[in-house]
């Protein structure tokens, strides 16, 4: 495992840090008032008064929801051994009631060395967890269910949700619901039976905040000085990189990461591009590596495919443009012919193709995804009848025109003069 | 792997030495694998053979030097954790030749699916679990894989159970292969899953909970020694999802510039001077229509046999003189292949290879070339001619003509009435034509299009000939019944040749409707070598 020189060493270090996805949150687990000291008071309190509970923990995605979540339950196990199970669901697995019960039954019988029945049908599994509820309950044990992707569980009948809810209402049993959510209605989305056995205890997270960034970037990047890494190589990264964050154009960069998407997984993502851009030669970072980073992490793909059109697509774009500014309400590939048969006989361009060729450019768009039919549903029509619509604004057309190096130059004229 | 084969050549045998991890080893001739008892180990997942530098890699793939060098700095060194990357690209940009070269470059452990072959979830999940569990379908097993799993919950438990002892399998292999200091061939213990052609999974039934599954893989399985690649030709803006998903990092392949194009072709020419010469021709014109690496070659495997066709030395460097005289050569020939969308070989000819049949859907008025040519390339019954004569005519006609059009003593008369051209109807013509470019071609019932097929095959002189091929075996008495028979059979041969589509019924009268796809100069083309007046019987707004 690892290299032997010591940049080598900080990357890998660098790289585990970031792409596991609890260590930034580690950050905020010291100071009081944040989700993190909340939700673990909230449950340890249901563990130490022997009582159920249910929180939902709503926010946008990227927040650390499921992150926080996992490092609160982490401590508590140590906190508390012997007294928690954990029993993990995830909405895009377990959506389906039936897989649910029977993911709950299996997670179960591998906590408490059972063995766990594939055929059982839906009521046994039902049954057996209200009776290892209880069985909890009594050796005062508690049982913790987590619901990743909440909103998921809540598309069907609710069922799994009902009997789990239902379940907790009596006093023997020891547990506590925690779902997990990016939609923030997602307690409007019960049925009226689930939502009067809710606890509607939310915690809100929300993206951190621009004063928190530096913060978060020196608790991600700054070596740790008890780890095997020479210590003076570590000294001097670290003191090199607290010097760049105090660069004013490394603020700047940052400043302009944050105001575009400031979740915590989008700097993750900046981060790790930049770190990976680092020199190992030299092994420290840059501002050439931020910079990297940022052109990286903020993608335009519309004008990334505009800047590689040929010649003739970036024609039958502009021609739908123009079709576009006229108010056309709907055309199609015909009316686009006729436009560019226009353009060439006004203009008097070279670049005039032949109708089956044009149709081959029309459907290179159609897979760049820079125009779409307009209702792709009803296939019965050839394609040179469906309509269609551009994808892109005036503004970005105007841009990839002039970014497109093979652009001539009359098709910018006629884009701008509308 | 073979360095002498055209770019698109070595992207189909990468593709499917890595789907069947037997073939990359067949190809490099390491294992010696006798094909049923052969049975698949830990080296499967990796590329075998002779050692394959960083020098070898560049040159392999021209013009993709900067993307290979962000992808290896993505990638990390050796057992350093990733989180999952996206690339994206246009078509035939290499992505997939790229991502599997660079993996042999650094030998490092990969699974390979493509959603292009594996067409839904569960075949998707069975292949990635068989090609971790080293199970490969055959007889014995009745082509069955290794776990039954259907839905993402199974697969995920199944997927981590594999990974775990594959990985586990690595760690004691190179703990093993670094005492020994033998050959290494794997590095790392790391195992990357690429997932090649994503965007097709926007299109299957489940795409709404699969494409979010999948971009959060890796967050479930909570495995560090995994390494996600997706590889996708749409763009990561196009995959929507109501809740979102957690993004990958992305990263771009650009589409090749001309200086990259160039250069691709110039690999592996025998003459590389006489081709340098060609594509200083050819290169310009083609790539302002499109810089697609697929189209073009097949364009140009064909000029450059016509451009060489007046040499007798193909290994001679050319001169100015010969340059220019093998540019007046080609001259005639590029514009037409400009407009050129596909080629033919034709399967009747025997030298068919040096021969090839042009199927050429041209528009002539292109560049001042008038290249129409009068015959069809194919042949068709006279009864399926008339019958697409009618189709066409049924198509583009407005019923209510009908009994004008075709009744010998009334038409004559309508016509001449609309010739009345007022400054309201030239209105209303622009209005009719502009819908004629907005809804195409009409549909018809079927007995529509038989009216009007007898109507005009009994206005045709009927030659002794076409008789015995309308009536088919039946002979001369057999009168209607016959010919109804087998004109249904000819229309559903039409269908079956996209000629005419089948619609859905009309819900009113219960009955299928047709609709003519042809376009208007193909139609010509049947009514010339039919002799038959097709205007005469063309209604023109």
């Amino acid at each position: 495992m690892g290299g032997d020189k010591p940049a080598e060493k900080a990357l890998i270090l660098h790289r585990t840090r970031l792409s596991s996805p609890n260590f930034i949150f580690t950050h905020f687990s010291n100071s009081p008032d944040t989700n993190y000291s909340k939700l673990k008071f909230i449950i340890s309190s249901s563990i130490t008064e022997a009582c159920n509970n249910s929180i939902l923990l709503l926010g946008p995605r990227g927040c650390g929801k499921a992150a926080v979540l996992e490092l609160v339950l982490d401590d508590l196990l140590k906190e508390y051994p012997d007294m928690i199970t954990a029993i993990k669901l995830n909405g895009l697995l377990h959506s389906d009631d039936k897989c649910a019960l029977k993911e709950i039954a299996r997670q179960l019988c591998a906590e408490h060395q059972l063995s766990f029945s594939k055929v059982a049908s839906f009521d046994d599994n039902n049954q057996f967890m209200i009776d290892i509820l209880r069985e909890c309950g009594l050796a005062h044990k508690t049982v913790i269910f987590v619901l990743d992707e909440f909103d998921l569980f809540a598309q069907g009948k609710q069922r799994l949700l009902y009997s789990l809810l239902d379940a907790m209402q009596s006093v023997s049993s020891q547990a506590v619901v925690v779902g997990i959510s990016c939609r923030l209605d997602a307690d409007q989305l019960l049925e009226k039976r689930v939502r009067s056995r809710f606890s509607h205890r939310k915690l809100l997270f929300l993206p951190p905040s621009k004063e928190d960034l530096p913060g978060l970037i020196k608790h991600m990047l700054l070596l740790p000085t008890d780890s095997s890494i020479p210590d003076d190589y570590t000294t001097e990264f670290n003191a090199r990189l607290l010097k760049l964050l105090e660069d004013g154009r490394c603020k700047g960069i940052i400043d302009t990461l944050s105001t575009s998407d400031s979740t915590f997984n989008h700097l993750i993502r900046f981060l790790f591009i930049a770190v990976c851009h680092m020199d190992l030669k030299s092994g420290f970072l840059t501002l050439e590596n931020f910079k990297a980073a940022l052109t990286g992490v903020q993608r335009q793909p519309k004008l990334e495919c505009l800047k590689d059109c040929s010649v003739l697509e970036l024609y039958i774009l502009v021609c739908m443009m123009r079709l576009e500014l006229r108010e056309q309400e709907s055309y199609n590939f015909n009316t686009i012919m006729k436009e560019y048969s226009s353009i060439r006989d006004s203009f008097q361009t070279c670049d005039y193709y032949a109708r089956n060729v044009c149709l081959r450019a029309f459907e290179h768009l159609l897979q760049r995804e820079l125009i779409s039919l307009v209702d792709s549903r009803g296939h019965t029509q050839s394609l040179e009848f469906h309509p269609v619509k551009l994808l892109i604004s005036a503004h970005e057309l105007h841009l990839g025109l002039k970014s497109n190096r093979c652009c001539p130059a009359i098709l910018q004229k006629i884009i701008d003069r509308g | 792997m073979s360095k002498d084969k055209t770019p698109q050549t070595t992207r189909r045998t990468t593709r499917l030495s890595a789907s069947s991890p037997n073939l990359s080893n067949a190809a490099t001739g390491l294992a010696k694998c006798s094909s049923t008892t052969h049975s698949l180990s830990l080296r499967d997942l990796v590329f075998g053979g002779e050692i394959f530098n960083a020098e070898d890699l560049f040159s392999s793939l021209p013009g993709r030097r900067g993307v290979i060098l962000e992808l290896i700095r993505l990638l990390g060194p050796i057992d350093s954790q990733m989180i999952p990357l996206f690339l994206y690209g246009g078509v035939s940009t290499g992505k997939t030749t790229t991502v599997l070269q660079i993996f042999r470059h650094l030998k490092r452990p990969f699974v390979y699916v493509s959603c292009r072959t594996c067409y839904s979830p569960r075949i998707l999940f069975e292949s990635i679990i068989n090609q971790l569990l080293l199970h490969s379908k055959n007889e014995g097993n009745g082509y069955s894989s290794a776990k039954r799993c259907e839905k993402p919950s199974d697969f995920v438990n199944y997927l981590q159970d594999a990974l775990v002892n594959v990985i586990n399998g690595f760690k004691e292999k190179t703990e093993k292969s670094s005492s020994k200091k033998s050959l290494k061939w794997v590095k790392g213990s790391m195992v990357y899953l690429i997932i090649d052609n994503l965007e097709l999974v926007r299109d299957w039934d489940k795409s709404l909970s699969i494409l979010p599954f999948l971009f959060k893989l890796y967050d479930l399985l909570k495995m560090p020694e995994l390494g996600l690649i997706f590889i996708s030709s749409a763009s990561p803006d196009t995959y929507y999802s109501d809740t979102g998903y957690s993004e990958p990092v992305p990263l771009y392949f650009p589409d090749y510039s001309e200086e990259d194009l160039r250069q691709i072709f110039l690999r592996n020419q025998s003459n590389p001077k006489l081709y340098t010469s060609f594509l200083d021709v050819v290169l310009k014109p083609f790539s302002r229509v499109t810089r697609r690496l697929d189209e073009i070659s097949t364009a140009f495997s064909h000029l450059f046999k016509i451009y060489c066709e007046p040499l007798q030395d193909q290994t001679i460097v050319p001169n100015e003189e010969t340059k220019r005289r093998l540019f007046s050569h080609l001259q005639p020939h590029i514009a037409p292949s400009l407009n050129e969308i596909f080629r033919v070989p034709s399967a009747c000819s025997g030298n068919g290879a040096n021969k090839d049949m042009v199927k050429r859907k041209v528009s002539g008025n292109k560049l001042g070339v008038s290249d129409i040519t009068d015959e069809m390339d194919f042949h068709m019954s006279v009864c399926a001619k008339y019958l697409l004569i009618s189709a066409f005519l049924a198509s583009r006609n407005p019923a209510t003509l009908d009994a004008s059009l075709f009744d010998s003593t009334g038409g004559a008369a309508t016509r001449k009435r609309k010739r009345k051209a007022s400054e309201k109807s030239m209105e209303q013509k622009d209005i009719a034509q502009q819908e004629l470019l907005m809804k195409g071609p009409g549909t018809f019932p079927l007995e529509r299009l038989l009216a009007i097929f007898q109507c005009i095959t009994s206005v045709a002189e009927y030659s002794a000939e076409e008789e015995e091929l309308g009536h088919g075996g039946l002979g001369g008495g057999a009168g209607d019944g016959g010919l109804m028979s087998d004109v249904l059979l000819q229309l559903s041969s039409l269908c079956s040749a996209n000629f005419i589509s089948k619609g859905s019924s009309c819900p009113l009268e219960g009955s299928t409707r047709y609709r003519c796809t042809v376009d208007e100069n193909m139609v010509l083309k049947v009514a010339r070598s039919m002799k038959f007046p097709l205007s005469k019987y063309l209604y023109r707004n």
